[in-house]
């Protein structure tokens, strides 16, 4: 794994227009970085990402397996009760799920033996999904034809035919209907590529935002043609869903989600502290327990606490040696609106550093496969909603 | 190949490629404004007539569209065009829908040859054509007439909305939904 300086396309910001592609630039900066990319090896990709990455994924089944089987794991993840038997449900009925991310800590083989350590789970509502599938191949293929990388660079990256794929086996009868809050264009945007994804694969789509969403005299969902909701893709997340006005009819709606409830239990930063616990010594797991829990305190050296419930790197405290609870000792800190569901802490395992910079890897999961790479990058060790978007390549 | 072997937008961006539709299948259907102009219609047998009107009318309330602002029905259908549905809102209110103007019916009795009877309705926007509760369109002609297979499928039952919003709370209090 190497981080490579290179020569931006001189049409980038042209091409993203033509692609839709409209948040490449925040007010304060890039979003999308072509000025470098990330060099790995295919055996890096293949041994040290892809298979943790599926392997995590069937522990995290597990996770969920014995979740639904124990109500006191449930009231730890403070999953609402009235959820319970629908989370269990949506399981055994084998509710399929459309997509994942995983986030670790990984700097490769030449410079470290450590393998790729998961940070958390993004198995809800992960974004930075359209730049990973469309805009970061387009870069490979533009940038190899006008000699910018090597010729025969490879990517990980089979993202858009997998979304395709896995969306026109989801047996959807009907209109698929696609919901995100309003006034966020990253959330609509990704929103519109997963609606692409399926009119290519044949289905009827319908977008709709959440707050418009109605419910009819038999407690349906409708949408504002007063059409019936059968299946609703929600970039919004489950435990919001649960918390508001209409969550309560959700499990006598008669609608079909995607993500399915039962990924409630794994978006949720608890599911880490399970994982370690039916895990513990998993090469590629990082001690982590609930913050309440004794052992914890087994946590020897700096760890890091989040809320069970975050987004974007929200509320996140690495805390020194020895600084066991004592926000004090905070080495770094992220503001944020969460944590009042409770937190867990995680052995701390710093992100790698590459000229100034620290990459973290997103390696995608559709239907539960590995689908592909993103690395986002800050210039601090907590990655943010600041991360800039930094292409790869595979080359031997 | 770890990537990829091609990709396509279809809706976002300029460069969308443009999917040509399928010419969609038809069926052979009768299209009356009521059951009086099937009765003269010698061609059909007089209980077919009334059978299936009486189905098509039996649907009428059940898969009409549904509005609760009257204004917002005649928009649709025009002025005068609307009526109350045998319905109420949780909280009391009337519940409105368009007049059938028509019904649509299989040659044969219970729906053999691909058509369910159901009643048909006019919109003000293509007030020559009738159109099915699923807002398909089935011409202009009556008497025998050919139809889109969908549009001789049974309509749906039509919800009506009696509350919206209660989604949304969250994202306006702490932004953003991704991770």
């Amino acid at each position: 794994m190497q981080r490579i300086p290179v020569a931006e396309r001189d049409d980038w910001r042209e091409t993203a227009r033509e692609h839709g592609f409209e948040f490449h630039t925040f007010d304060d900066g890039a979003y999308w970085d072509e000025s470098a990319y990330y060099r790995f090896t295919l055996a890096e990709i293949e041994d040290d990402l892809e298979e943790p990455t599926e392997e995590i994924e069937k522990m995290c089944f597990a996770v969920v397996e014995r979740a639904i089987a124990d109500d006191e794991v449930l009231r730890r993840l403070a999953i609402p009760e009235p959820f319970w038997d629908h989370i269990a449900e949506s399981w055994h009925r084998q509710d399929r799920n459309l997509y994942g991310r995983l986030d670790f800590s990984y700097s490769g083989q030449e410079t470290s033996k450590t393998p790729a350590k998961l940070l958390e789970y993004n198995a809800d509502t992960p974004t930075t999904l359209y730049e990973s599938s469309i805009f970061q191949w387009t870069w490979l293929e533009q940038a190899m034809e006008s000699g910018l990388i090597p010729q025969g660079c490879d990517q990980f990256n089979s993202l858009h035919e997998r979304l395709v794929d896995a969306l026109g086996r989801f047996g959807i009868f009907g209109t698929l209907h696609l919901a995100c809050a309003r006034d966020s264009a990253e959330d609509k945007a990704t929103v519109e590529y997963v609606e692409d994804c399926a009119r290519q694969a044949g289905l009827e789509t319908q977008f709709i935002y959440m707050e418009d969403i109605g419910i009819d005299r038999e407690g349906r969902f409708t949408d504002l043609d007063d059409m019936l909701i059968g299946t609703l893709f929600k970039l919004y997340p489950w435990e919001w869903i649960m918390a508001e006005e209409f969550g309560s009819r959700v499990p006598t709606s008669g609608t079909r989600f995607i993500e399915p409830t039962w990924k409630a239990v794994l978006s949720n930063k608890g599911a880490l502290a399970l994982l370690w616990e039916m895990f513990e010594g998993h090469p590629n797991l990082l001690p982590t327990y609930f913050a309440d829990d004794p052992r914890a305190a087994a946590l020897d050296g700096p760890f890091v606490r989040k809320p069970l419930l975050s987004r974007e790197g929200s509320n996140v405290v690495i805390v020194g040696e020895g600084g066991h609870g004592r926000d004090h000792d905070a080495l770094a800190e992220t503001a944020g609106p969460y944590g009042a569901e409770g937190h867990v802490v995680q052995a701390f395992h710093p992100l790698p550093e590459f000229d100034g910079n620290h990459p973290m890897l997103g390696c995608w999961l559709v239907a539960s496969k590995a689908a592909g790479l993103c690395i986002r990058e800050d210039r601090t060790l907590i990655t943010t909603d600041d991360a800039r978007f930094i292409p790869h390549v595979i080359l031997d | 190949m770890k990537r990829s072997r091609s990709i396509a937008l279809v809706m976002m961006g300029a460069g969308s490629l443009i999917l040509s539709a399928c010419e969609e299948p038809t069926v052979e259907a009768l299209v009356y404004k009521d059951v009086q102009q099937c009765l003269d219609d010698s061609t059909v047998d007089l209980a077919v007539c009334e059978e299936s009107f009486k189905q098509a009318a039996a649907q009428h309330a059940r898969v009409a569209p549904k509005y609760t602002d009257p204004a917002a029905c005649e928009a649709d259908f025009g002025a005068g065009q609307c009526e109350l549905a045998p319905y109420q809102t949780e909280s009391g209110g009337s519940v409105f829908m368009p007049l059938m103007m028509g019904y649509m019916m299989g040659s044969m009795l219970g729906g053999r040859g691909g058509v369910a009877a159901q009643p048909l309705y006019r919109s003000s926007d293509d007030a020559k054509n009738y159109r099915t509760a699923d807002n398909r369109s089935v011409g202009s002609t009556t008497g025998k007439t050919t139809v889109s297979r969908s549009a001789a499928a049974a309509p749906a039952s039509k919800p009506y909305t009696v509350s919206r919003g209660g989604f949304g709370a969250r994202a306006r209090s702490f932004g953003s939904a991704s991770t």
